[in-house]
């Protein structure tokens, strides 16, 4: 059974449909990684996947549940997606600390004390045991993304949405993040990333999909899309970006 | 104070057969009816008096307490007939609104007594005889007949015999007439040179110009009107009796002209700037604590009206957020003024009910307050940045939780300056309720100055008074705002 399905997704602001019809399943397990030109809709699909946006039309199946449908309770969904921002959107009033700890210590039972030694382990896997009572003003834009993955690791979710984590990033601290996102990929979470990196994706995805004005042009392995592709709109975004 | 009348008055009721039967035993049995007993159903109750706030010599304030021939003669009359009287300095026309709307039980303010007048109100018998006279500055040596005014402006008192009169020659001698709110007023602006003369009663201008007001009387006093004790029509026969009687007593035995002496003859003390204020101090600091209280109160509700109205203009329902939007656009879009004269002369009129001057004076500045809070709460939360919010969010933590744990505290943060600005405002709008007669700092000094014509340094003192206090408490702010914003 796949982990994510959309069919038929669609997505509108006013007149201007920016999602036209999306069909994507995601396995378990599976990494795809989605590229495309700006205002291709990448981010917009994904933000459908836990309905940060809301869903003009077709369905998104996230772990069975159905997001379209008014009595799914999607807090309790969303604690199984952890999802990166482009901003890192880290609380900048709570430490790196309690920025974790903030969602385990309200939604779930477990005492505060076990949170605390999660949140911790979770800081020493993105490298940053050091900076655990820093504020996020105090971090490097690398440092402050990998404490946003480690926050969203934090509900121990089985879904992880990247979108476009790297972009914000100085270029010598691109490495570090990816460093993180690919030991993910090698744990086998399942992932969305919308990104800009063509070499990451082809180095970590296990398919690639290339959107333009809100369709799907092409998907494929990342060695087949990248090594001959097909469309000549990928043709052309690929000899822009490579 | 007004609702503890009310209720004594059911009793009191009761007992008028029982002194009226009592009082016709006593004069069928040949016993002298003593002054308490003639005028029956008022003894041992407590009436509501409006009064002027300073119209000297006939109600002024003497460090700090109410004085003048009106007030003499009240209370002489109030201790001849047995009755309470609660004085309410409220302002020749504050006074006449309250009497309207029976806030007040009677007013007694020199008020010249006419036919207009005696539509809407019951006169006691005359209790002064009063006459208009014309004053202008000392330094003018032009002016000193009416036929000098030619082209001129002439300053009177709203709704005063001196502005009857002044309106009756003003054709004749062809001068222009302005009214002003309060004697001070009116002095000053001849002494500026705005106007080259006053129209007023002739116990208040000998009154001035012996306490050293700088203006001197030029013409004789004309014939005029006579003062009376005034309750509302139809109302109050009991104490407009008692008022008459009690006069009568007080003219017979004498007390009445050592009364009108005490002050007709009085004269001031000129003293220094340093004892103005040490003279002083006690209205200041009484009227620096209303000022204080108002403004704790009003902030204290308007934040909880800006939190409530600002928190249903963020949220998604389009009929809360309109009656937000309502609420702030009719506090924010009338005057703080009318809002204040609305909730302490119009509101009793619709409830029925008196609202004494704090409470109509706290309403007034906390809705308004809370219609900027509004704005400030809802402008505070939106300039979070949505990512907070979607941050949040995808984590899985509802929209309460959200607001509770992420949004609010950086909102607060943001809005912190915003709530200084605001309570500096609040503080300096209690200034506005001098105008309804609320005993704050502003009103200290108009009553002070009144009585000793030293304007321009009682305003330098009020409004010295307000930048320490201001001051202080922006200081005070901002280190609390580091110390829990960081």
């Amino acid at each position: 059974m796949s982990k994510i399905e959309t069919i038929g997704l669609r997505k509108s602001y006013g007149s201007n449909e920016v999602l036209k019809g999306l069909d994507v399943s995601v396995a378990e397990g599976e990494v795809v990684c989605v590229i495309g030109p700006s205002g291709s809709g990448k981010s917009t699909f994904l933000r459908c996947l836990n309905k940060l946006e809301d869903i003009t039309g077709g369905t998104v199946k996230v772990d069975g549940f159905d997001l379209t449908d008014p009595k799914v309770n999607l807090n309790e969904v969303r604690q199984h997606i952890g999802m990166v921002f482009q901003h890192f959107n880290l609380f900048p009033h709570m430490s790196v600390l309690d920025n974790i700890m903030l969602a385990p210590v309200q939604l779930k039972k477990a005492p505060k004390a076990e949170v605390r030694k999660t949140a911790l382990a979770l800081l020493d896997r993105v490298g940053l045991s050091d900076k655990a009572d820093a504020r996020p003003a105090q971090l490097s834009g690398g440092q402050k993304q990998r404490v946003a993955i480690a926050r969203a690791l934090a509900m121990q979710p089985d879904i992880m949405l990247f979108d476009e984590a790297t972009s914000a990033l100085d270029p010598e601290m691109v490495g570090e993040v990816l460093q993180v996102i690919r030991d993910l990929a090698r744990e086998g979470m399942t992932m969305v990333v919308v990104t800009h990196e063509m070499g990451f994706a082809r180095e970590v995805a296990d398919r690639v999909i290339f959107m333009a004005d809100g369709h799907i042009v092409e998907e494929n392995t990342p060695d087949l899309l990248f090594g001959s592709p097909q469309a000549p709109r990928l043709q052309d975004f690929l000899a822009k970006v490579l | 104070m007004l609702k503890g009348k009310r209720a004594l008055k059911g009793p009191a009721r009761l007992a008028v057969p029982l002194t009226t039967f009592l009082a016709a035993l006593a004069l069928l049995l040949g016993i002298p009816a003593a002054g308490a007993f003639a005028a029956d159903g008022v003894e041992g109750e407590t009436f509501a008096i409006g009064t002027d706030t300073t119209f000297a010599p006939f109600e002024f304030r003497q460090d700090g307490e109410l004085v003048g021939i009106d007030m003499d003669l009240l209370n002489a009359i109030a201790e001849e007939e047995g009755f309470n009287v609660d004085i309410q300095s409220l302002g020749f026309d504050a006074a006449l609104q309250s009497l309207q709307s029976n806030q007040v039980d009677g007013v007694i303010a020199g008020m010249s007594i006419t036919d207009e007048r005696k539509k809407v109100f019951d006169f006691s018998d005359p209790y002064f005889e009063s006459g208009i006279q014309m004053a202008v500055a000392e330094n003018n040596d032009d002016v000193a007949s009416y036929e000098d005014l030619r082209g001129k402006r002439v300053a009177v008192k709203t709704g005063t015999e001196g502005q009857t009169f002044a309106e009756s020659i003003k054709d004749q001698y062809g001068f222009d007439v302005v009214a002003f709110a309060q004697s001070a007023q009116m002095y000053d602006d001849v002494k500026a040179g705005g106007s080259v003369a006053v129209f007023d009663d002739y116990p208040v201008l000998a009154y001035g110009v012996a306490s050293g007001n700088g203006l001197k009387t030029v013409t004789e006093k004309e014939a005029g009107s006579s003062y009376g004790f005034a309750v509302n029509k139809g109302t109050n026969a009991e104490l407009l009796a008692a008022f008459n009687e009690g006069l009568a007593e007080l003219k017979d035995s004498g007390q009445y002209d050592e009364i009108l002496d005490t002050y007709l003859e009085a004269g001031a003390a000129d003293s220094s700037f340093w004892s103005l204020i040490t003279d002083n101090a006690p209205a200041f600091a009484k009227g620096m604590g209303w000022t204080l209280l108002a403004t704790a109160l009003s902030l204290f509700f308007a934040l909880i009206l800006g939190v409530f109205f600002g928190f249903l203009k963020v949220g998604s329902s389009r009929i809360l957020r309109g009656i937000a939007t309502i609420y702030v656009s009719i506090f924010r879009g009338t005057p703080v003024l009318v809002q204040a004269f609305f909730f302490y002369f119009g509101l009793p009129q619709i409830i029925g009910q008196p609202v004494d001057v704090l409470t109509a004076g706290v309403l007034t500045l906390s809705l308004n307050a809370g219609a900027y809070m509004t704005e400030i709460v809802r402008g505070g939360i939106q300039s979070v940045d949505p990512g907070q919010m979607e941050a949040a969010r995808s984590l899985g933590l509802g929209y309460g939780k959200t607001m509770q744990k992420v949004i609010i505290p950086q909102a607060i943060k943001i809005m912190t300056p915003s709530f200084i600005n605001q309570f500096v405002i609040t503080l300096k709008d209690t200034s506005l309720l001098a105008v309804i007669g609320f005993a704050e700092l502003t009103y200290q000094g108009q009553q002070i100055y009144a009585v000793n014509f030293r304007t321009a340094e009682v305003l330098i003192i009020v409004a010295a008074l307000y930048f320490i206090v201001i001051t202080l408490l922006t200081k005070l702010a901002d280190v609390l705002d580091k110390r829990f914003n960081k």
